[in-house]
Parts: structure tokens; C-alpha cells; sequence
């Protein structure tokens, strides 16, 4: 059998990654089938005066916005802008700093440090308020440069956690073991891949949310995706302003980003004590 | 019946309250404004910020305050403050007496070197005033003995006596003149500042808070209060919360009709309304890329008015501001005396707009439910910045009555510094401006007529009609007379349509209800400030603190 | 360790150097001026405007303004805000404790909180307890901070009325409470803005300690550990728990920077004096001098966040020494 199909077998019998598993896939399901789930067109107002802040009913499950749109059907087609960059940008992110990261940890000492001062240096950039300022400053930024920017400042992290995770086994038994079976650098590289993609796995969950929440920010300066077209970002910040009013506002975009950050966690999780056999109990 | 003992309390101190300095028993109390945003410089010619101008008013008085009415042609519309008197020598002359017991509050006299030195400040392109433009009219200020000084126009006009007290507030010549004119903005007196009205200044933590004190030897009585505190809380839900929970005291106005409502559950609190001094609206650029030539669309003057009559401005204003917003009857806000008796826009009528759109021959060929025009799609971009809430709901909300009548309107989102370098630059189809009027209605000519092209008038609207109007009716020598000039001129712009005006907020200061004799001049709402008071049974520990001691 | 300490410092001044020409670039080259006269009251004429950019350099080629910039920040000269009308350093001097305090609070809590529930975690493998606390630490760590900080306002706050909304400070108290008195009212002001900053943050250290330290009773020694007859407690805390460190305390040196930036939303909602809202505030009214003297000083706060955790690991995990 092979160690694929045994992580397999193992991810199976986790309740937690299952769970995780079927909950990403229902959302990304309900993220393509949005025109056919969704009860009511996004960016329909069919009375913004008099239907404007309903309450969740009978009429629209989880209410209306204060233009009267139904909160269910943006919730919807929110995701897709929303799930897009957040998948797009956290693979790019995760790829790049995995690569730098397991270079790094494996390379001379004087590779390892040109590296990794290069990373200290990108990781001292205020992020957050360099983004702002591209964002703000610049008019217009297409969707794939958002992704492309986000990504392109988001990968330090990972590649440091990979260094330091790959550093702190490259000495350890095993490994010394695998030296003294012979194993050369692509050997040890072998050993040390599957423990890597954990780290990898835990940081690319976290980053999803992470980005979701960046591009929520984002949105509110205006960048990329004009209105009325919905991103859970744009309408948990509509939602803000009422938050003590129409909760419901935020709260359906909000829960449907925290459902999507915990089902890629324990999906996560559940691959990396699969894909880890020390981890089998 | 009987009187509750608080509230008999509260009508002897109220009583009390009425003596021009007030004794030691009714003087008290600390108000408390929470506002978005921090001050930059509290020098009135130079600063630059809301905040830095409601601190520094109090501090720095005028030769003479509009009364409530907010007239401002008629003389009989201003009340003394500096200034005793005044009185008109000949057509280009106006002559002011100061009253002699006014004190700077280091003790020294305000005089009319003063007053000189103040104008040329305001005047001098070093110190760069936002406010310069509006002396133009005013070809010099000299003194004619310590207590006198002329005031010369350049030419005879009704609103002399409001240009030449509106726009200045009388700067101390003693600790100002030593400073380099270009370097008054960062000199350490705009941040300690030294005046010679009601308030005193006492500490300023940038970010936090601004605190002043009531100045006993002000010489046209010491105010009510004790203190006026601005906190700096720039999120709004938290200076509601702020309101609701006592924290603060007072609020301009507030932005959201939720947040409104909000804030009149806690019992503790009241909404006192005034009228806005604000308009905003949808501007079109009538001008053509680059300024050159037709606007494609606006170009047009019946296109403009199809495009005017399919925004139903009532359900924006519904929508956005519930009963707290209203549609302007055109380019004047509600806080203006020519807004009184207004003409009235274009009616909503979107079959009348659809029939003038296919007359000008705008028509859906293609059946996607929106029209073109020899191939060219009826389509144009909003421009809306990024730190306006109503204005981007209100612009969600006509994108999808436009969309109605076949008319592809798309939003872009700006931030404000670029939102404001486009409108300079004309680089827009149209865009979503909102304006804080002055009371006097002659702003309409920056803002519409063919000279203000350029550099106010953004939109570049000329039409010869309207500019002898507007002329006309500033050179009126009195309300009554102006009165239909005015009219008439907002008509004409109606008609032309070079905007669509969708919203004035109805403003509301929230205000906790311990203060009495509270009154709003929408201008400035504190104007009134020092006759503000807290009844004697009703203070809260904070209105027993002291401020002079 | 002192020849690394030199170099890392070093290394630290060519960090600096690199986010003040990278943000200095960014902000110069970005489209717009800064508001040198007010553009929404009253526009000034062209030829103010051109006095306003030559006073300021402005109108010279970036390249110089850059030299001159670097020339300055060597004599310790920020230069001066546009729109404060104030020296940078002083603009910034007064918000930055500020965000330290609030930063340092939060980041010892969020460390505590995260590394007592990943280690509950660890040590509850599997059952019920772990998924609590796993999709407790989730959802805080999913939650936007500006959201949380709101709610935590209205219940704590508002509500039940026992701390402040906002601000640092009451400035409506007495002056004479005295310095005890003083330090209590900012405690009081501080604990909401630090708890929502602690909890967001906590979320993410309570699950890399607990994979971390998963991780680590999976490995070689501490299952020899075990088998020497250790009791399961002994286990996790001297052994795992030791090599779990390393990741949890990088991860901690490298929250500095989303707890600066995190800060801007949380400072806006508690009305917080701090240095994140000036820069923010800044950053729209491209006050260049300020934003990029700001970027600086996150730039070196970052690099000190990263060294002292490298420190720190070192001392926690003796097979991570920098010189071994």
C-alpha cells in the first residue's frame, strides 16, 4: 500500500478532518453553485425604503442590507471574490515561503543567512500599511495584482517557520540516522518533506483567513472590486456601521468566513497528522 | 401640584442663570464633545481642521457674530462682540469702534493695531490662509486712532459688514509679530494659544484630548461652564457608545440615522436640531476629456435633465437618512436664508426621462437593458471618495434607478485626496461632492457661475443668464430685494441640470440634558457656547472639577 | 554570542535603511501631493502651491529629496509634518509609547493565554476539550479585530458599565488623583484594546504551540523520555514543551508587526492616542515625513522583536544557538 493511500485511510477515520473536509467542500459547492442557491438577485433592490434592514424571516433567511438586497443571495456571491483571493494569494504565499524556507534550512550556512537576512528585511516592512498605501494612493489596482500583492508580502512568515521547523530536525535522531544510512542531501530533503508540508498546511489554513480578513480591509479603501459587486470583506464593513442595529449585516458574511477559516483548519490538521506517521495513535 | 425637589432646584438655578456674570452658584459644569478627528494648528487663519476651528473660535473672538437668523446682508443681523459699534462712512467704508474693556488674556489690551495686523496676516500669501479668497473685496484695513479702525472696500456692495467680521478673528499683534509670517502655522503659539474670548487655553494631547477653561476676566462676562473638553474618537459607534455611557457630553451632529436612533434610547440624552449647513449631490462635467470640447453625455442639456428626472432623490434621502435628511430644493442647504422659499428641482419622473433619452436618440438596440448611442453605450463614472458613507450609499442606490431607465452608471470608489485633484482637474464624467456652505449665499458664484471656471466650478457649467443673476442679486442692497434674484437663479440652475442635488442631512446635535439654554447656530454650533449651562442640582462630579481657580 | 549580537544588529540598521527607501519610494512616487493648502475649503492659487513645494523640497527630483532625507536622518532630523505643522519626531515621539504599552500588554497576554491553551490542547489530544478550545482559539483568531473590539465595547463598556469606551485617559478627572491614581485610569482604559489585540493574536500562538508541541511528543527523545518511565505531565513540560518553544517564540517575535498594524483598527475603535491611527491618518494626507519615519520605526521594532526572539530561542532550545 502506498504511504498516500495509507493517509488516506487515516484522514478517513479522523471525525474532525472529515468534518473540516465536507464543510470546505460545501462551501466551495455552495461557491459555484451560487446562481442556483441563491433566492434572490445580490444586487436586487426591490424597496430600499421600506424593506431596507429586515430582520432574518420567512421572507429572506438571513434579512436584508440597507438597500434591501437579501443578505443570503450577496452571502453567496460574496464568497467567490472572497475564496479566490484568499485560496489564490495563500497557495502563492505558502509555495514561495515553503520554497525559500526548506532552501534555507538545507543550504550552507552562507546560503541559509543571505536568505534568510533578505527575509528579515522584508519582514520588518510594515505590511499592512504598506498595502494601504499601494491600495489608497494607487486608483484602480486590478484583482490578480491584489492577489499577486498580497502573496508576494505574505510569504515570510512561512519560510522563517519552515527554516526554524527544518533546522531544529535537520539535527535530530532520525535524520542523523538517515546520514549515517547514507542518505545525501536529496535524502535527508526526503525525510524531511512530509513534516515541512505540516508546517506548510498550518500556515496556508491560517493565511487563508488571514487574507480574507486583509482583503476585507482592502476593500474598504475602495480597491479591485467596485460596488455593488459583494466580497464578504465589503459587506462585513457595510455591515459595521450597523452592527449594533442590523447585526445580521455582518454576522451572515462574518460566520460564513469563520466557517470557511475553521473547516480549512481542521482539514488541515487532519492532513498533517495524516501525512505524518509518527503521528498515527 | 408639586415640584419634584430636583427639578424645583432646576428652575431656581435656571432663574438664576439669567444675570450677565454669573455669581459662583450658577457657574459650573464640564461639557464634554467627542469628534472624529484631532486638530492640527488652533491659530484660526491657518488651521485647516473641523476640530482645530470649533477649538480655536473659542478662543479667538470676531468684531461682531451673526445673530441666529443667520442674515447676513442686513446690519441689524449682527451682534457686538470686539467691535461696540460701527458705522458706515461712505459706500466703501466701514468703521469699527472696539470696545475698550476687551483683554487679551496675558492682560493686555485688544486694540486696533490689533485689528490691522490681523488683516494683514489673513492677507499675506506666506501664511497662505484657506480663508484669503474671501477678502478680496477688502482693499485695506487702517487704524484710525487706538480704539477705531476703517475697513476700505474696493467697490460698494450689502455684504461688506460680513466680510469684513466673518472670515477674521482677531490675532494678538504682540505675540505674533515677531514670528516669520510663513512659519506661524508651526509656531509653538498655535499650540498654546493666547486670545481674548470667552475660553481659555489650558492642555491639548494630541489624539486624546483638547481642554479649555472658562476666562473670568472675559469682559463680556465670565461663561457658564467652567470647561469645554474635545475627546478625539474617530470610530462612530464608539462615540455613541461614548454618549450613551456619559464618557461625553455632546456631539455635531450624528452621521447615521441607526446610530440616531441608538443614542435617543439612552434616556440621558436629546437630539437638538438645527438646520444643515451641508449639500450634497451628483456634479456633472459638461466639459470634454482634457476640458476640451462637449462632455459626450453631459455635454447635453436635456440628456442632464432625463439623467436628473430618473434619481428619485426622495428614496435616497429616505433610505440613507430616514427622517433625518431631506432633498434640497437645489444649490443652496437648508441652513441658507435663500433656501427659504426655494423653486424646487426636477421632478422625479422616470417615463418623462426615458422619452427624452430616446428623443435624444439613446436607445437600447442590442436589448441588454441599456442604451447607446451610434454605438457609444450611455454610460458614465461616478466618482465617490472612499471616506463618505452616505455618499456611497446614496450612489449604490441611484446606480440602480439609473440602471431603470437604461442608463449604465459605475461607481469608482476615490480616496479623497485623488477624489479632490480629479474634481480640480476636471477629470471625472461626474462626481459625488458634498459641500459645507458658508451662510452667505455669494458662494454660488464660485461654485456656478463662468468666472468660478477653473477653479471652484468644477463642473464647468457657464450660462450668461445665470451669471448677471447672481450678480445682480449680490449688489442688492437688501434681503428683500436680493430675495428674488436669488430665486430665480436657483431656478435657472435647476433647469439646466449641471447637477443633481440628492441630499442635506437634517442636523442633529446630540446633546445630554443636563445643559440648558442651549442654542445651535447651524454655522458653528458652539457659537453660543458661553450661555450654555448645567443646572446647580444636576451636576455630575466632573461639573464640580472648577476650571479657573 | 557578542560577535552575533554585532551582526545581527548590523543586520539590523541594513533592515531600516531598506524599509525607509522602500516606503520613502512608495509614498513619493504614489499619485496625489500632500494637502499643502486645504483642497476642501478653499483652493490656493498655483503660485502658493509652487512656494508651499519649494519650502518642502518638493520640487525637486526624488532622487535628491531622497539624498537630502538620508542626509537629515543622519543628524536625527525627521523633518516635519505637513499637516501637524510639527516636527515629525515629536508627532510620533507622543503616540509611540502609547502603542508600545498597548502592543507589550497585548503581546504577553496573547503569549500566556496561547501557550496555556495549546498546551491544554497537546495534552487533551483528541478528546472534547481540544475541539473546544481548537474551534475557540479559531474563531477569535477569525474574528476581525475591529468587530471584536466592538462588541467587547458594548458588553464590557457599555452595558454592564464597567470600564471605559474609549480613550487613555479621563480628561475630565481631577488633576490631583496623584501618579497611583493616574496609572489605575489608564489600566482601566487599556484593558479592553489589549484584551481584543491579546485574543485575536492568542488564537493563532495557542495553535502552533499545540502543533508544535504534537509535534514534538512525536519525536525520537521525548518518546525515549516516556519509555525511561516520565510521567506524561513531566513529559510535555520539560521535553516537549522545551523544543514546542522555538516555534511559539519566533512566532511571538513575529507577531510584533501585526500587533503594530492590528493596532490601527483597534486604536480607531477605542479611540487608543497611538502611533498606528497617526500613520494611518497620515498615509492618506501623504504627510511623507511622517509615513516613512513611522515605517522606520515599525521596521526597527520588527528587527528587535526578531532578534530578541532568536535570543530567546537560543536560551530556550540550547541545539538553536545561532554560533552552534
Amino acid at each position: 500500500m502506498s504511504p498516500w493511500r495509507l493517509a488516506w485511510r487515516r484522514l478517513r477515520v479522523n471525525r474532525a478532518a472529515v468534518a473540516g473536509g465536507v464543510l470546505a467542500g460545501l462551501i466551495a459547492l455552495a461557491t459555484i453553485a451560487a446562481p442556483l442557491l441563491a433566492p434572490a438577485d445580490p444586487l436586487a433592490q426591490p424597496d430600499p425604503v421600506g424593506l431596507q434592514n429586515l430582520p432574518p424571516g420567512a421572507g429572506h433567511l438571513l434579512g436584508t442590507d440597507g438597500f434591501s438586497r437579501d443578505v443570503l443571495s450577496r452571502t453567496l456571491y460574496g464568497a467567490r471574490v472572497s475564496l479566490a483571493v484568499g485560496l489564490l494569494a495563500a497557495l502563492l504565499a505558502v509555495l514561495v515561503g515553503g520554497g525559500v524556507g526548506f532552501a534555507a534550512g538545507l543550504s550552507r550556512p552562507a546560503v541559509d543567512r543571505l536568505l534568510m537576512r533578505g527575509v528579515d528585511v522584508a519582514l520588518a516592512l510594515p505590511r499592512v500599511f504598506l498595502l494601504l498605501a499601494v491600495f489608497a494612493l494607487w486608483e484602480g489596482v486590478p484583482l490578480a495584482a491584489v492577489i499577486l500583492l498580497i502573496a508576494g508580502t505574505g510569504w515570510f512568515e512561512s519560510s522563517r517557520l519552515v527554516r526554524a521547523h527544518v533546522r531544529s530536525l535537520r539535527d535530530s535522531d532520525f535524520v542523523a540516522a538517515a546520514r549515517a544510512l547514507g542518505a545525501g542531501r536529496a535524502g535527508v530533503a526526503r525525510h524531511l518533506l512530509p513534516h515541512v508540508g505540516a508546517t506548510l498546511i498550518v500556515c496556508a489554513t491560517l493565511d487563508i483567513g488571514n487574507i480574507i480578513l486583509l482583503e476585507a480591509g482592502l476593500s474598504y479603501l475602495g480597491l479591485g472590486v467596485q460596488p455593488p459587486t459583494p466580497t464578504w470583506g465589503n459587506m462585513i464593513l457595510e455591515g459595521k456601521d450597523l452592527l449594533f442595529a442590523a447585526p445580521w449585516i455582518a454576522l451572515a458574511p462574518g460566520l460564513a468566513l469563520l466557517f470557511t477559516v475553521v473547516a480549512f483548519n481542521l482539514l488541515g490538521d487532519g492532513l498533517r497528522d495524516a501525512l505524518d506517521p509518527r503521528r498515527a495513535r | 401640584m408639586r415640584f419634584p425637589p430636583l427639578l424645583a432646584l432646576t428652575l431656581l438655578a435656571a432663574c438664576a442663570g439669567g444675570s450677565d456674570s454669573p455669581s459662583a452658584g450658577t457657574a459650573g459644569g464640564t461639557l464634554v464633545i467627542v469628534v472624529p478627528g484631532d486638530g492640527d494648528v488652533l491659530l484660526p487663519p491657518v488651521t485647516t481642521t473641523a476640530t482645530g476651528a470649533l477649538v480655536s473660535d473659542r478662543i479667538f473672538p470676531r468684531l461682531a457674530e451673526l445673530t441666529l437668523a443667520l442674515n447676513t446682508v442686513d446690519d441689524a443681523g449682527y451682534t457686538p462682540v470686539l467691535a461696540r459699534r460701527w458705522e458706515h462712512l461712505d459706500a466703501t467704508t466701514l468703521l469699527f469702534r472696539l470696545d475698550p474693556r476687551a483683554r487679551w488674556q496675558d492682560g493686555r489690551p485688544v486694540t486696533a493695531d490689533d485689528v490691522v495686523f490681523t488683516f494683514e496676516v489673513y492677507r499675506d500669501t506666506l501664511v497662505n490662509s484657506p480663508l484669503r479668497p474671501n477678502l478680496e473685496g477688502i482693499a485695506a484695513v487702517t487704524r484710525e486712532d487706538s480704539l477705531t479702525v476703517a475697513f476700505h472696500f474696493r467697490r460698494a456692495y450689502p455684504e461688506q459688514l460680513y466680510d469684513a467680521t466673518y472670515h477674521l478673528r482677531v490675532l494678538p499683534k504682540h505675540l505674533l509679530d515677531s514670528i516669520p509670517r510663513g512659519r506661524l502655522a508651526s509656531s509653538p503659539f498655535g499650540r498654546h494659544p493666547v486670545g481674548s474670548g470667552p475660553f481659555r487655553f489650558v492642555r491639548w494631547r494630541p489624539n486624546s484630548d483638547i481642554v479649555l477653561a472658562a476666562d473670568s476676566g472675559y469682559f463680556l462676562g465670565r461663561p457658564r461652564l467652567d470647561r469645554l473638553i474635545w475627546r478625539i474618537t474617530p470610530d462612530i459607534a464608539t462615540a455613541v457608545s461614548m454618549l450613551i455611557t456619559g464618557e461625553a457630553d455632546a456631539m455635531e451632529v450624528i452621521p447615521q440615522r441607526e446610530e440616531i436612533e441608538r443614542a435617543l434610547r439612552a434616556p440621558a440624552l436629546r437630539l437638538v436640531p438645527y438646520p444643515s449647513p451641508f449639500l450634497a449631490g451628483i456634479l456633472f462635467n459638461l466639459r470634454g476629456p482634457r476640458g476640451a470640447g462637449a462632455h459626450p453625455v453631459f455635454g447635453d442639456r436635456d440628456t442632464r435633465r432625463a439623467v436628473a428626472m430618473a434619481v428619485d432623490r426622495a428614496t435616497i434621502v429616505s433610505s440613507v437618512f430616514g427622517q433625518y435628511g431631506e432633498v434640497p430644493i437645489g444649490a443652496a442647504s437648508p441652513m441658507q436664508w435663500i433656501a427659504e422659499r426655494g423653486a424646487g428641482q426636477l421632478p422625479y419622473d422616470p417615463v418623462r426621462a426615458a422619452r427624452t433619452l430616446e428623443e435624444r436618440g439613446w436607445r437600447d438596440a442590442d436589448g441588454d437593458g441599456l442604451r447607446e448611442r451610434g454605438g457609444v453605450p450611455l454610460r458614465f463614472t461616478l466618482l465617490v471618495p472612499t471616506t463618505s458613507r452616505p455618499r456611497q450609499r446614496a450612489a449604490v442606490l441611484a446606480q440602480a434607478q439609473l440602471r431603470t431607465v437604461g442608463v449604465d452608471m459605475r461607481i469608482q470608489p476615490v480616496e479623497f485626496t485623488l477624489f479632490e485633484r480629479r474634481s480640480a482637474d476636471g477629470d471625472f464624467d461626474a462626481l459625488f461632492f458634498s459641500r459645507t456652505l458658508d451662510p452667505s449665499p455669494a458662494s454660488l458664484l464660485q461654485f456656478w457661475s463662468s468666472a468660478g471656471i477653473g477653479s471652484n466650478n468644477a463642473g464647468g457649467y457657464g450660462s450668461p443668464g445665470f451669471d448677471s443673476l447672481v450678480l445682480a442679486a449680490i449688489a442688492a442692497p437688501s434681503r428683500a430685494a436680493a430675495s428674488p434674484l436669488w430665486r430665480r437663479a436657483l431656478e435657472r440652475l435647476n433647469d439646466d441640470a449641471p447637477a443633481i442635488f440628492v441630499y442635506s442631512p437634517r442636523n442633529h446635535a446630540a446633546m445630554h440634558r443636563r445643559f440648558e439654554h442651549v442654542t445651535i447656530r447651524p454655522d458653528n454650533w458652539l457659537a453660543t457656547v458661553a450661555e450654555w449651562s448645567v443646572a446647580a442640582g444636576l451636576r455630575l462630579p466632573r461639573d464640580r472639577v472648577g476650571g479657573d481657580r | 554570542m557578542l560577535g552575533f549580537l554585532a551582526r545581527r544588529l548590523a543586520l539590523a540598521a541594513l533592515t531600516v535603511l531598506a524599509v525607509v527607501t522602500i516606503t520613502f519610494a512608495l509614498v513619493h512616487l504614489a499619485p496625489g501631493e500632500p494637502m499643502l493648502g486645504n483642497a476642501e475649503r478653499m483652493r490656493a492659487d498655483s503660485a502658493t502651491i509652487a512656494r508651499q513645494r519649494a519650502r518642502f523640497g518638493l520640487d525637486r527630483p526624488i532622487a535628491t529629496q531622497f539624498a537630502f532625507y538620508l542626509a537629515n536622518l543622519a543628524r536625527g532630523e525627521l523633518g516635519e509634518s505637513f499637516v501637524r505643522h510639527r516636527p515629525v519626531a515629536l508627532v510620533l515621539g507622543e503616540a509611540l509609547p502609547n502603542t508600545l504599552l498597548l502592543g507589550a500588554v497585548a503581546l504577553a497576554a496573547s503569549f500566556l493565554l496561547g501557550v496555556a491553551i495549546g498546551s491544554v490542547q497537546a495534552a487533551r489530544r483528541g478528546t472534547w476539550v481540544d475541539g473546544v478550545l481548537s474551534i475557540g482559539s479559531l474563531a477569535c483568531y477569525s474574528t476581525p479585530s475591529f468587530w471584536l473590539g466592538l462588541v467587547l465595547l458594548l458588553v464590557f463598556g457599555q452595558q454592564l458599565g464597567w470600564l471605559p469606551v474609549a480613550g487613555m485617559t479621563d480628561p475630565a478627572a481631577p488633576e490631583h488623583v496623584g501618579p497611583l491614581g493616574r496609572a489605575l485610569d489608564v489600566l482601566r482604559h487599556l484593558l479592553l484594546p489589549a484584551a481584543t489585540l491579546a485574543l485575536v493574536n492568542a488564537g493563532a500562538i495557542a495553535r502552533f504551540e499545540r502543533g508544535a508541541l504534537v509535534d514534538a511528543l512525536g519525536a525520537e527523545f521525548v518518546r525515549t523520555a516516556r519509555a525511561k518511565g516520565l510521567s506524561p505531565a513531566a513529559v510535555l513540560v520539560k521535553h516537549a514543551g522545551r523544543s514546542a518553544l522555538a516555534p511559539v517564540l519566533t512566532l511571538a517575535g513575529l507577531s510584533v508587526p501585526a500587533l503594530l498594524t492590528g493596532s490601527v483598527l483597534v486604536e480607531s475603535v477605542f479611540g487608543w492616542p497611538g502611533m498606528g491611527r497617526v500613520t494611518y491618518e497620515a498615509i492618506f494626507a501623504r504627510d511623507y515625513n511622517v509615513v516613512t519615519a513611522a515605517a522606520m520605526i515599525a521596521g526597527i521594532l520588527v528587527a528587535l522583536g526578531s532578534l530578541l526572539a532568536d535570543l530567546a530561542v537560543a536560551r530556550a532550545d540550547p541545539r538553536q544557538r545561532p554560533d552552534a
